[in-house]
């Protein structure tokens, strides 16, 4: 006696690469900010803030909220200072930190390229 | 309003506290102080901002304690756990793989599959590099990757 073997055609889907979602604001901020030097939390508000030409001031809950997340995904890291305590820790960005911040300001690139180019078309 | 302050710290994750809370308190302690000088009213938005932004950062910090497996795991009191004696190329390619392996397994946890298939393809890449720096150093018996 055959043996019924019931088969499903599956349409495979098209792989479809992805990249990771955008970067928050604050995110981006602290990783353009330790993109110069490295730093430590009160001095990356301060940073920031500049950064931003005074719209941004990051509070200490929002960059305490982002730093364990960045630690977590290997874009930063924390290191040894000399004369710093430990309630002065200093932050720098690792390569893979840069890699996505190159990735982020390529899509701001593309993306503002885009619009300035809308724009054109709409004053014609 | 320090005191105030350390107490909130209480809210987040004991994890979180013990590897970040002394940072935040000197943090808060530095901005108090600058706003003080500022005024009342200046004093007074930036206490009101610093209190509310803490007390609901501590609630997504407990969300992603519960959810996210590893939070804040590798990291240890002062700097991140002494590297091995490697070349950096080496070091750096192994921490991708981890990277890579860490986002793909959240990925999977959360039924986003298209990004982990993402980052499948980015973890093979990975590992990749990491034999080609494995055999570029000679390192015969590396260490096993998770």
């Amino acid at each position: 006696m055959g043996q019924h073997i019931g088969m499903r055609h599956v349409a495979k889907r098209p792989a479809i690469e992805q990249p990771p979602k955008p970067l928050t604001e604050p995110v981006l901020l602290i990783l353009m900010s330790l993109a110069a030097q490295p730093r430590h939390g009160y001095a990356l508000i301060k940073d920031i803030e500049a950064l931003s030409r005074h719209r941004v001031r990051l509070s200490t809950g929002t960059l305490y909220g982002a730093l364990p997340r960045l630690l977590d995904e290997g874009w930063i890291e924390r290191f040894e200072q000399e004369d710093t305590s430990r309630d002065k820790q200093a932050y720098r960005l690792t390569s893979e930190g840069r890699r996505q911040l190159e990735l982020e300001l390529n899509r701001f690139r593309e993306l503002s390229r885009a619009g300035f180019a809308r724009l054109r078309l709409g004053e014609a | 309003m320090g005191a105030v302050f350390r107490v909130l710290l209480y809210l987040y994750p004991q994890r979180h506290r013990e590897l970040l809370g002394a940072e935040m308190q000197a943090v808060f302690e530095q901005g108090a102080q600058e706003h003080r000088l500022l005024g009342p009213s200046q004093y007074l938005r930036f206490v009101l901002l610093e209190v509310g932004g803490l007390v609901l950062h501590a609630a997504i910090a407990q969300f992603a304690n519960a959810t996210h497996r590893g939070y804040l795991e590798n990291q240890v009191h002062g700097t991140l756990a002494p590297p091995q004696d490697l070349p950096d190329e080496v070091i750096e390619a192994q921490n991708r793989v981890a990277v890579n392996l860490n986002q793909l397994l959240f990925a999977i946890s959360r039924h986003q599959f298209v990004q982990a298939r993402f980052y499948s393809n980015e973890e093979r890449k990975a590992r990749e590099n990491l034999r080609q720096m494995q055999e570029k150093y000679g390192i015969g018996d590396p260490q096993p990757l998770p």
